[in-house]
C-alpha cells in the first residue's frame, strides 16, 4: 500500500511542479500527498534532527479532542428532535441517526465551503494549504443551532475564513479566532436563525424551547433561580451531561472535559487559559453577587458551578479560548487572558440586558486584547531583565 | 565552588555515543586551511603558490585587523590557493613535507604564570590560536583590543555525542593548567571553569588552580556557555566576555609549553551511522581531509556528517577538512522514510517530546533512539506558543526574540537579551518546534545584523 502510493505520487508529482500541466494546483497536490504520506523532506541545517510532531498532527489532535463533543452533539440533536416531535419508543440509534441527518449536512457544508476558500487562497497566494482549517471547519458548525439554514453555514464559514483569517495572511497571522468570527458574523447578520427560543431544537413549526440562559433573563417571583431552572427541566446533572437544547457541540460539559483532557495531556491546549477562565468565572460570580444591584439579571444568584454547565462556557473556554494563534502568547499573558474571559462572560451574562450568552463576545474581545496583554508582559520582562543584569 | 541544577532543556538518550578510548587516524599527505572558517574576515595572503612553509608559519592575515593571522597546520609546500567568487580565498592546500616548525617562545609552567598579557596575546595572535578563544557577544574570535570582564572555560558538553574533556585531558594535565594560567593574564576579572556535575571529573579539572570551578547539572543545553555566564557573571549588552572550550584550551597549553603550533588534535566520532567499534576518539592531523579517514568508519547508507552536535552543529561538505576549531563529528543517516497517514498514527515508534503520540506515554523518552535527519513535517507559520520556553534555561522569551528579529527590530531584540545568547542556545527549541521553524538561522541573522549595525 505504502510502496504503491509512494510510486504513484512520485509519478504524478511532475505534473504539479513548475512547467507541469497543473502547476498552479501544486498546493492541492502537496496537501493530498502529505495527507497520505508524511513528507520525505530532510532537515536543511541545524538542528539536524527534529521532533516527530508537526503542525498537521497538532491540528489533528484538536480535531480528536472535538470528537466527543461532536458525537454527543449529533446524538443530542436527534434526541431533542425526537422529543419535540414526541416520537415514541425511539432507541439510542434512532436518536443518533436522526441527529446525523440534521448535523452532517451542516458539518459537511462548513468543511466543503471552508475548504474551497482555503484551497483557493493557497493556490493564488502560493502557500501550502493550512491544516488549521480542519479545526475551524469543525469548530464552527459545533457553535451553530441545529436548525441553521445551510446557506448561512456557507456564508458564515466564508466570512470566517476570508475575513477572519486569510486577509491577515492565513493561519498563524490571524488576530481573531476564525470560527468565532464566522459565528459572530451570523449572529449579527441573521439573529433570527441563531438566537431566541425557536432555533435550538429542530422541532415542529412554531416549537419553542427556552434555553437556561433565556429563562434566567426574566425574574420569577417567589422562587430562586435554581428552582426556576429545575421547573423548566434544567437540573445541574442534566446540563452537565448535556441533554438540553443548544448549539450542536456545546451542550455536554462532560464531552468538553474529555476534550480538555486530550488537549492538556497532549500538551497542545493551554491549561493556563482553561484554569484562568474558570477562576475568572468564579471570581466574577462572587464579585457580582457582592455588588448585587437590582439592575442585574436573576442569573446573578446562580452558583458558579451552574454557570459552568450553562450555555457554552465549557466549549468556549476549552476549544475557542485556547486557540494559540488568537490567544495571548506569553505564559503570564495566558493566565490574564483566560481569567478575563471567564470574568467577562459572567459580567455580560448577569449585567447585559440584550444578549443572553456572552462566551463568543467575551472571547472575541479578548482576542483583540491579547496582543496588548502580551505587550505589557514583555515590557515587564524587559524591565526585570534590566534589573537582573545591571544590579 | 557552586553547583547549579538546570531544569529546562532536553535530554535524549541516543545510540552511538563515542567510547572513551583514543585511536590514531591514518595521516594524509596533504592538508588544507579554509579561511572562511574564521568568520567574516578579509583575507590577505602572506604566501604564494609553490612557497615552502613551516608548521605555524603565517599563511594569511585579516586586512581589517592585521594582527589576526591564519597559520599552516603542517610543514610543506603550498600546492594550491583556491579562489572563489570575487577572489575570496576559499582554500589553501599544503603538500606535507618534513616537519619544520616556526619557533614560538617556549615557556615552562612557571614562565606562563609570570608572563604578562602582551606576551601571551602576542603568541596567541601570531600562532593563530587566538581563534580558539571566542568573544561574546556574537561568538567571534577574541578581539585583542578588547578587555574581557571574565573568561569562561567550558569543561562540559551536554549536547549529544560531544567529546568529554575527561578523556582528552589524560596525560595533558600540565598543558591544561598552563592554558588556564595564560587566560588569567588576559582578563582583569575571573576565569571560570564550568564542569558537568553529573560526571566524575578528573582531578586536574576539579583541583585546577587560578580558576573558579563550578558545576552544572541538567538537560541540554545546561552545558552551553551562555547558561554558565547567565548564572555566574551576567552580561550587559556592552560587556565583553571571552569563552573557550576546555578541549581547545589543551591546544593553547600545548602551544605555550612546547613553543610550536600543534599539528594534531583529538576529536570525537559518534552517531548511529558510524560503525560499532569505530565510535571513539581519534588523534587527527589538523587540516586533514575528512573523507580519507572518516569514510571507512561509516555504515553504507546515505549519511550526513556534522561538526559539533546534532542540534546546533554544521553540515560538513564532501571535501571538508579537520578545522582548527573542530573537536567532534557526529554522523547521522539521511532519513527520507515516509509514514503512511502519519498524522493519524498512534506513533509507538516515533520520537517526540510532545505527548501527542503514544510513545512518550509508554516510556519512549527513556528508550535509546537512533535519530535520522528527517524533518518530520513541513515548514509552517509559528502557531503553538510557549513551547520554546520549556527548552530555554536562560531568562529569554524565545517567541519574542524571534519575532523581534523577524521584524528587523534589533533594538527590541537587544532589550530581550539576544546578545547574551548564541544561535546554538535556541537549537533545542527548534528541535521541538512543530512548525519546523529555523530558529537557529533566524537568531544567527539577528546577531549578524546587530554586529553590522553596531550596538
Amino acid at each position: 500500500m505504502k510502496a504503491f502510493l509512494e510510486k504513484h505520487l512520485e509519478k504524478i508529482r511532475p505534473l504539479f511542479l513548475p512547467g507541469g500541466k497543473f502547476e498552479r494546483l501544486y498546493p492541492l497536490h502537496e496537501a493530498n500527498e502529505t495527507f497520505l504520506l508524511t513528507p520525505a523532506e530532510v532537515t536543511h541545517g541545524p538542528p539536524h534532527v527534529r521532533d516527530q510532531l508537526d503542525l498537521k498532527r497538532t491540528m489533528i489532535m484538536v480535531v480528536f479532542a472535538l470528537i466527543p463533543a461532536t458525537l454527543f452533539g449529533i446524538f443530542n440533536a436527534g434526541y431533542q428532535h425526537n422529543l419535540a416531535h414526541q416520537v415514541a419508543g425511539a432507541t439510542f440509534w434512532d436518536h443518533f441517526f436522526k441527529g446525523l441527518a440534521i448535523c452532517l449536512p451542516i458539518i459537511l457544508t462548513s468543511y466543503a465551503v471552508g475548504g474551497f476558500w482555503e484551497v483557493l487562497f493557497a493556490i493564488v497566494r502560493k502557500h501550502p494549504i493550512s491544516e488549521g482549517f480542519l479545526v475551524s471547519g469543525l469548530l464552527f458548525p459545533l457553535t451553530l443551532p441545529p436548525t441553521i439554514p445551510l446557506w448561512q453555514v456557507a456564508l458564515g464559514i466564508t466570512f470566517g475564513i476570508v475575513i477572519g483569517k486569510e486577509i491577515f495572511g492565513g493561519t498563524g497571522f490571524n488576530v481573531l479566532n476564525p470560527a468565532l468570527t464566522a459565528r459572530a458574523f451570523l449572529y449579527f447578520a441573521y439573529p433570527a436563525q441563531i438566537s431566541g427560543d425557536k432555533v435550538w431544537v429542530s422541532g415542529p413549526d412554531g416549537f419553542t424551547y427556552a434555553t437556561p440562559l433565556g429563562i434566567g433573563m426574566v425574574p420569577h417571583a417567589g422562587e430562586t433561580i435554581t428552582e426556576t431552572l429545575e421547573k423548566a427541566g434544567f437540573t445541574f446533572e442534566k446540563m452537565l451531561i448535556g441533554l438540553e437544547p443548544g448549539s450542536i457541540g456545546e451542550t455536554s460539559v462532560i464531552a468538553c472535559l474529555i476534550g480538555a483532557a486530550i488537549l492538556v495531556l497532549s500538551g497542545i491546549g493551554s491549561w493556563r487559559i482553561m484554569v484562568g477562565g474558570v477562576l475568572g468565572l468564579i471570581f466574577g460570580s462572587y464579585l457580582m453577587q457582592a455588588i448585587g444591584s437590582p439592575n442585574l439579571k436573576p442569573l446573578v444568584d446562580l452558583p458558579f458551578w451552574y454557570h459552568m454547565v450553562i450555555g457554552s462556557f465549557a466549549f468556549g473556554i476549552v476549544f475557542m479560548a485556547t486557540d494559540p494563534v488568537s490567544a495571548a502568547a506569553t505564559n503570564a499573558g495566558k493566565w490574564i487572558y483566560g481569567f478575563l474571559i471567564g470574568f467577562l462572560i459572567l459580567v455580560i451574562r448577569v449585567a447585559n440586558p440584550a444578549y443572553p450568552e456572552a462566551v463568543m463576545l467575551a472571547i472575541l474581545f479578548m482576542n483583540v486584547m491579547a496582543p496588548l496583554i502580551d505587550h505589557y508582559v514583555v515590557q515587564a520582562h524587559i524591565k526585570r531583565r534590566a534589573r537582573h543584569v545591571y544590579a | 565552588m557552586a553547583s547549579f541544577t538546570i531544569r529546562k532543556g532536553l535530554n535524549i538518550r541516543l545510540v552511538g555515543a563515542p567510547e572513551p578510548e583514543i585511536a590514531d587516524a591514518p595521516e594524509s599527505t596533504a592538508v588544507a586551511v579554509i579561511p572562511p572558517e574564521f568568520g567574516p574576515i578579509k583575507v590577505r595572503l602572506d604566501v604564494q603558490e609553490g612557497a615552502r612553509v613551516r608548521r605555524g608559519q603565517a599563511l594569511f592575515h585579516d586586512k581589517k585587523n592585521p594582527a589576526m593571522r591564519g597559520t599552516a597546520p603542517a610543514a610543506g609546500v603550498v600546492t594550491s590557493i583556491q579562489l572563489g567568487p570575487r577572489r575570496v580565498v576559499e582554500r589553501i592546500t599544503i603538500q606535507v613535507e618534513g616537519d619544520d616548525v616556526e619557533p614560538y617562545p617556549r615557556l615552562d609552567p612557571a614562565a606562563v604564570r609570570k608572563a604578562d598579557r602582551a606576551e601571551i596575546l602576542d603568541v596567541l595572535l601570531k600562532s593563530g590560536l587566538i581563534q580558539l578563544i571566542r568573544q561574546r557577544p556574537f561568538g567571534r574570535a577574541a578581539n585583542p583590543e578588547a578587555t574581557p570582564k571574565s573568561i569562561f572555560v567550558n569543561g562540559m558538553a551536554t549536547g549529544p555525542y560531544q567529546p568529554d574533556i575527561n578523556v582528552m585531558i589524560k596525560g595533558r594535565e600540565t598543558a591544561f593548567q598552563a592554558g588556564i594560567d595564560a587566560l588569567t593574564k588576559l582578563t582583569p576579572g575571573k576565569v571560570f571553569l564550568c564542569l558537568d556535575g553529573a560526571r566524575q571529573n578528573a582531578a586536574a579539572l576539579t583541583d585546577v588552580k587560578n580558576a573558579e570551578v563550578h558545576t552544572f547539572e541538567g538537560p541540554h543545553p545546561s552545558g552551553n556557555t551562555s547558561v554558565h555566564i547567565s548564572r555566574l557573571d551576567p552580561m550587559k549588552p556592552t560587556d565583553v566576555i571571552w569563552t573557550v572550550k576546555a578541549v581547545d584550551l589543551l591546544q593553547i597549553g600545548h602551544l605555550l609549553l612546547n613553543g610550536e603550533v600543534p599539528s594534531h588534535r583529538i576529536v570525537s566520532l559518534g552517531g548511529p551511522a558510524v560503525q560499532e567499534g569505530r565510535r571513539k576518539y581519534y588523534r587527527v592531523r589538523i587540516g586533514q581531509p575528512l573523507k580519507t579517514w572518516l569514510d571507512p568508519h561509516l555504515i553504507k547508507v546515505e549519511t550526513r556528517v556534522i561538526r559539533g552536535d546534532i542540534f546546533s552543529g554544521e553540515k560538513v561538505a564532501a571535501d571538508d577538512v579537520v578545522r582548527l576549531l573542530d573537536n567532534g563529528y557526529t554522523v547521522l543517516a539521511e532519513d527520507r522514510t515516509r509514514h503512511l497517514l502519519g498524522w493519524a498514527m498512534p506513533g509507538f515508534s516515533y520520537f517526540s517530546v510532545s505527548r501527542a503520540f503514544l510513545s512518550p506515554w509508554l516510556g519512549g523518552l527513556k528508550r535509546e533512539w537512533a535519530l535520522g535527519t528527517n524533518q518530520h513535517g513541513e515548514l509552517r507559520p509559528m502557531v503553538l506558543t510557549g513551547l520554546y520556553d520549556k527548552y530555554m534555561p536562560l531568562n529569554i522569551m524565545v517567541d519574542y526574540v524571534v519575532r523581534a528579529v523577524l521584524a528587523n527590530d534589533t533594538e527590541e531584540a537587544i532589550k530581550l537579551g539576544i546578545l547574551e545568547t548564541l544561535p546554538e542556545d535556541y537549537a533545542v527549541c527548534a528541535f521541538a518546534c512543530p512548525s519546523k521553524m529555523d530558529l537557529v538561522g533566524i537568531i544567527r541573522k539577528g546577531l549578524e545584523d546587530i554586529e553590522k549595525e553596531g550596538i
